[in-house]
């Protein structure tokens, strides 16, 4: 990588979150922050959604339940998870129907959490027509807009997206998350970059006030060296130091007293680089669960690589890059088997998610984090080898939408549509149809609170 | 006829300044008799007070307060027996002449004050701080983008088959191939050079195209725009970007026709298809500008470092003495000046291996970091750390950090936030030092480069001609240009945000792009003059030939030029006479359909002859209709034949009836509502010789030669240049300069060099010694 990328662009961040450094006094907050972890739970307890996402398919028979029912055991690709086996929900049978422009790898992506098409364009896949980016937004981004709207669940980002190790590179393949037709929303892959976006204005404060009162000292040492004329200036100055003082003093007394958790340490100087993919991913999930405990936002997705993520796990001993590996037939046992430690390992770093959530108390409520999230982890490809887009990988976690856990679901080639509807309605967002109309008919899909 | 033979010595803008002049001149004040009879025993001559009586009459009370105050105690042992009329006039001579603020401030002598950084200042400060460390742009003699053309989707080098200038990025190639060896099918086009905005805001750029293309403008490795996936039907695309005006900035233009992802384009059925079309524009909407070609000589071939280019905004800095200062600060400014820092403090920290030569995981680095750091705090601060300083920067504020990314951020801002940082020559009071930084700031609104700092430091800016070829020097790269670019859009009021919006019913061809183009018409006429090979003053009133591009052509009725953009060409024969009757003067000067000879005359007048004058009696001009008999020339007599107009429109008329042939938009006219123009006029120069001229041609000649015209120009050029009244540096400056330009056959960047070698080695403690004070006479 060219650019040594710890530190972020702080007019990147201030156009990303649509303000202008004019509009942003540099003492006061955000809208929305004020009110943010603090805020009186009006309408009920918090729910959130996170969106994990993971590429190339998976190896179904190493991934789903036998059959459907109560959970009981978990195959080695979901072995992870087996602590929070009753907080999980398979969904076998749920298809991504999109077709038109761009490869498989391309609607996978493109079109799954957007349900719709991509537009014709020029990125050419390894088959099929060339593609640009898809027609309309992604379901995350549709709650998102629902709970913005609402000022009782309305926060200071409403979604953060999240990635590890994502390619800088803005294509149809790296992209999951629009804000509309031709808006893809680049994850940030960057732990020091997200931690500026949620923590930078703080730590700026910090910083100034850190230096106020060397400020001070100079202008008095300088006043001192001048006649009483050219004072009057230096004395203004050294008024208006004191008064930004006290104003960062009060603002921080406001902070501490309303963020009411830690903020995160990072450790300093880890690289985005392949083979600190493990240690990116616990720095970014540890920021998103700080980001819960603040309440910066309620929707989250986190996209480790990107459909045909190249990923090379070498540190469970693969050195075969993912998505070499998942074009293997099914007669490669050895791929398979790499395959399985792939997916293993991904649940891994979910179920560690899943146990940070369980053991953080909701703030200002009963329960757990985990009582009030609903985690979904899916994946661009059915799988990898035959590039189906049928039975897409589709684990439901959590309690945020009071689905019905602990089971496995058996749907019959469902389109996936139906599954962003129940999304939406779970958050009282009574959508008609979400994406694509014509694979909506049926409504949300049911069955999921039991 | 002139209100006052000695004000023209005085800034003309400061008319609020001026009415108290005129007043404290008005026939018989007999307050002044009655003051010098009744008070002066005990208050002084002067007002400044006696052995007796030391207080100087001065105070804040109101001119009605101080009145009653007078009627009621004075004269001392017979209060009351002043007559309600003495004691109003005895009170209104105190008050104008000595009593009252701004009677205080006009008797004081002149001084160069502490001044902190004016906004671009501030912000060229920064830019160059980094640039120190990154190399400074230059502007190659080469007007356009460097483009290579490449016969494959990417820029292989050995896939190149044509490179070549291409002075604008405007093709339309069809289903043609854009050169000879290339397949129309597939290709790749890249233009590479610099920019030069020319002047401070945001920027939109666009670019059309149906192919996927990239524009990189400053930021070399995040495009503005990123339109390489091509998505649906659009074919243009937009971003904006905030540039610092006068400042160079890195551009690149990617453009590939062909599928991106996987190279198909081997297959069979790729090859049968037919060439799809292919077109390249980049254009761009400056500030307050229109959409438009981004034209050549914003451009240049040549590559530069990427910039910094600050963009919180600031609050705008005092311009009530007619030029820019650092005089004051507010909460605002304050609050600008942390944004500003943290927004430095980030861009640093995101580079700042690159800028300190090391990298992430190098054994030296925080070595490397802390030798950047002093390096930054000395160049901001224009001289070298004291061991107190040192320690401090680089112990406590960097050191301390475990982070050193953190430590750099915060010593930019303990740096930068330091009175030593935004105050003008506070920690360089005299010696080379002090030169060099009086002289970055003179002639470059920055800091000293690399160059001047060696300068200072061997000792080489002693002698006059010493720093006269480093300002000659200084004149000649970019950022002299600029502030000298930026004088003239001041005196011709280029700067001042006027639309230039027409009558439609009038002049229904007259629109924006059409303002826009005489804009730049004058602003390149200008620079070459000024930046070109003879920079003589009185090239700027008499030239008869125009910048012309095809807008104006048309609408002008001159030949279309015969190359692209701006080509001189003759608008009417022989009627043109430099500035005043360019177009954009003219019709910036008018109303927006009848022309103003007021606003042309008050021009003159004041810009360019230096008349002081006071504000005018607040009167609506006479509506046309009402006279629909009366020519403007006529119209305008009448208006302003009442005595208490008549004094200053004695001198404003007669200037601007000689523009007369001109109309609202700067078209050539015989006739007005049907009455033939008549356009001589005169002036009364100040010692007295009455001039008259026929017209436009032979008022552009008497303003080259006129010495008025002369000393209002050099002390306008002095005041933007420095920043700070011109006696200030001695009352013999304004004779020495006008010495000087004389001999230099009125060469203006010879006069900038003058000024720059005469003011920078100065100290402050010239102005307020005694022996160098001078009291102005009220």
């Amino acid at each position: 990588m060219s650019r040594h990328r710890h530190a972020f662009n702080r007019r990147e961040l201030l156009v990303r979150l649509g303000v202008s450094a004019a509009a942003l006094p540099f003492v006061t907050n955000l809208p929305g922050v004020a009110r943010a972890a603090g805020s009186p739970a009006t309408a009920g307890r918090k729910r959130r959604m996170v969106i994990f996402f993971t590429p190339n398919g998976i190896v179904p028979k190493d991934f789903w339940p036998d059959a459907e029912g109560p959970l009981d055991k978990l195959k080695a690709c979901l072995e992870p998870l087996t602590p929070f086996r009753d907080q999980i929900l398979t969904l076998h049978g749920v298809c991504d129907k999109v077709r038109g422009d761009g490869d498989a790898h391309m609607r996978g992506m493109g079109c799954l959490l957007t349900g719709v098409e991509l537009f014709p364009g020029n990125i050419q896949g390894g088959s099929d027509t060339p593609a640009g980016w898809a027609k309309g937004h992604s379901i995350d981004q549709e709650i998102k807009n629902h709970l913005q709207k609402d000022p009782s669940t309305r926060t200071r980002f409403g979604s953060l997206e999240f990635g590890v190790m994502v390619p800088e590179r803005a294509d149809t393949w790296t992209r999951m998350v629009y804000t509309g037709a031709n808006k893809p929303v680049a994850p940030v892959d960057n732990p020091y970059q997200m931690f500026n976006k949620l923590y930078g204005q703080a730590k700026d404060r910090a910083a100034v006030a850190s230096v106020l009162d060397g400020v001070s000292k100079d202008l008095k040492t300088l006043s001192g060296k001048l006649g009483s004329e050219d004072r009057r200036l230096l004395q203004e100055h050294a008024e208006l130091v004191r008064e930004m003082e006290k104003e960062i003093r009060e603002q921080q007394a406001v902070e501490g007293g309303k963020a009411g958790h830690p903020v995160p340490q990072l450790e300093p100087g880890v690289r985005a680089d392949n083979d600190q993919m493990p240690k990116l991913s616990r720095m970014q999930i540890d920021l998103m669960v700080a980001s819960m405990m603040a309440d910066f936002a309620r929707v989250f997705s986190f996209q480790y690589t990107n459909s045909v993520g190249m990923a090379r796990m070498r540190w469970l001993g693969i050195t075969e890059g993912h998505h070499e590996l998942s074009h293997e037939p099914d007669s490669n046992t050895g791929a398979m088997d790499k395959l399985v430690k792939i997916n293993n390992w991904f649940s891994g770093e979910i179920a560690y998610f899943l146990k940070r959530l369980k053991e953080t108390p909701e703030p200002g409520g009963p329960g757990s984090l985990l009582d009030n999230t609903l985690v979904v982890w899916t994946n661009e490809l059915g799988k990898g080898s035959s590039h189906t887009l049928d039975d897409i990988p589709f684990v439901l976690m959590g309690g945020g939408l009071d689905f019905k856990m602990g089971r496995a679901l058996k749907y019959k080639k469902v389109p996936h549509n139906r599954l962003m509807m129940a999304l939406a309605h779970g958050f009282g967002n009574e959508v008609k149809s979400f994406g694509n109309p014509n694979f909506c008919g049926d409504g949300p899909l049911t069955g999921l609170r039991g | 006829m002139l209100p006052s033979r000695a004000a023209w010595l005085l800034t003309v803008v400061s008319l609020a300044c001026f009415s108290n002049l005129v007043r404290s001149q008005a026939p018989l004040p007999s307050g002044e008799a009655l003051y010098a009879k009744q008070c002066a025993s005990c208050h002084g001559k002067g007002g400044e007070g006696t052995k007796r009586h030391p207080k100087p009459l001065a105070g804040d009370r109101s001119l009605a307060q101080l009145t009653k105050l007078i009627q009621e105690t004075m004269p001392e042992g017979q209060p009351g027996s002043l007559s309600a009329g003495e004691a109003q006039a005895v009170s209104e001579h105190v008050y104008h002449s000595y009593y009252s603020p701004l009677a205080r401030e006009r008797n004081a002598p002149p001084r160069v004050d502490v001044v902190r950084l004016t906004v671009p200042q501030f912000r060229n400060a920064v830019a160059d701080i980094v640039a120190g460390f990154r190399g400074y742009p230059g502007w190659s003699s080469e007007r356009g983008l460097k483009g290579e053309y490449f016969k494959s989707r990417n820029y292989r080098k050995e896939d190149r088959v044509l490179e070549r200038v291409d002075p604008v990025i405007d093709f339309d190639w069809g289903t043609a191939p854009p050169a000879q060896g290339i397949d129309a099918k597939q290709f790749a086009v890249r233009h590479r050079g610099s920019i030069r905005p020319p002047v401070t805001g945001e920027y939109q750029f666009v670019v059309r195209t149906e192919h996927a293309t990239r524009l990189f403008v400053n930021d070399t490795k995040k495009p503005v725009i990123d339109a390489w996936v091509k998505s649906g039907a659009d074919t243009e695309y937009t971003g904006t970007v905030f540039l610092v005006g006068g400042r160079i900035y890195p551009i690149r233009l990617e453009m590939s026709k062909a599928k991106q992802g996987v190279d198909d384009s081997d297959k069979k059925e790729q090859k049968a298809k037919p060439a799809a079309p292919a077109m390249l524009h980049l254009e761009w909407v400056p500030p307050r500008g229109t959409r438009q070609v981004v034209p050549d000589h914003c451009l240049a071939t040549n590559g530069s470092p990427e910039q910094l280019a600050l963009g919180t905004p600031f609050p705008p800095d005092d311009r009530s003495l007619g030029w820019e200062r650092g005089s004051s600060i507010s909460k605002a400014w304050y609050q600008a000046v942390i944004q500003s820092t943290v927004e430095v403090s980030a861009w640093v920290r995101e580079r700042v291996d690159e800028m300190a030569g090391t990298k992430p995981d190098a054994g030296d680095r925080k070595a490397k970091l802390r030798a950047f750091c002093k390096s930054f705090a000395e160049r901001a601060w224009r001289r070298p750390l004291e061991p107190s300083e040192e320690k401090f920067l680089l112990d406590t504020v960097y050191g301390s950090q475990p982070d050193p990314e953190v430590g750099v951020q915060r010593l930019v801002l303990a740096t930068l936030q330091s009175p030593a940082f935004l105050y003008q020559c506070v920690g360089n009071t005299e010696g080379p030092r002090a030169v060099a930084e009086r002289l970055a700031w003179t002639l470059w609104d920055s800091i000293p480069d690399n160059e001047l700092v060696k300068a200072a430091a061997e000792n080489r800016l002693g002698s006059p001609d010493q720093i006269r070829k480093q300002a000659e020097r200084m004149l000649a790269d970019p950022r002299g240009q600029a502030k000298l670019m930026g004088f003239f859009r001041h005196w011709l009021r280029l700067d001042q945000a006027s639309d230039l919006a027409k009558d439609t019913k009038h002049f229904p061809d007259f629109n924006a792009e059409l303002a826009s183009s005489l804009r730049q018409s004058l602003e390149l006429q200008v620079q070459e003059i000024v930046l070109g090979p003879k920079p003589d003053f009185r090239r700027l009133l008499t030239e008869d030939l125009i910048l012309v591009d095809d807008r104006m052509a048309a609408f002008y009725g001159a030949a279309l030029p015969p190359a692209q953009g701006f080509n001189p060409a003759p608008l009417d024969a022989g009627q043109r006479a430099g500035v005043l009757t360019h177009p954009y003067m003219l019709a910036a000067l008018a109303y927006n359909a009848e022309t103003s000879p007021i606003h042309r005359g008050v021009f003159i007048a004041k810009s360019l002859l230096g008349v002081a004058m006071r504000p005018p009696e607040a009167v609506a001009p006479l509506a046309p209709d009402l006279h629909p008999s009366l020519s403007n020339r006529e119209r305008v007599i009448l208006q302003t034949q009442p005595t208490a107009c008549s004094t200053c429109h004695a001198i404003i008329n007669p200037l601007g009836f000689a523009l007369e042939g001109f109309d609202a938009v700067g078209k050539p006219r015989t006739s007005d509502r049907g009455k033939p123009i008549f356009t001589a006029g005169e002036y009364l120069t100040r010692d007295g010789k009455a001039v008259a001229f026929p017209g436009p041609r032979e008022l552009g000649s008497f303003l080259a030669q006129s010495p008025e015209a002369h000393d209002a120009f050099i002390q306008h050029l002095f005041h933007h240049l420095v920043q700070q009244p011109e006696r200030a540096f001695g009352r013999s400056v304004p004779d020495e300069l006008r010495t000087a330009f004389q001999s230099d056959l009125f060469d203006i960047r010879k006069l900038a060099a003058a000024i720059a070698t005469r003011t920078a080695p100065a100290t402050r403690q010239v102005a307020t010694n005694p022996a160098n004070s001078e009291r102005k006479s009220p």
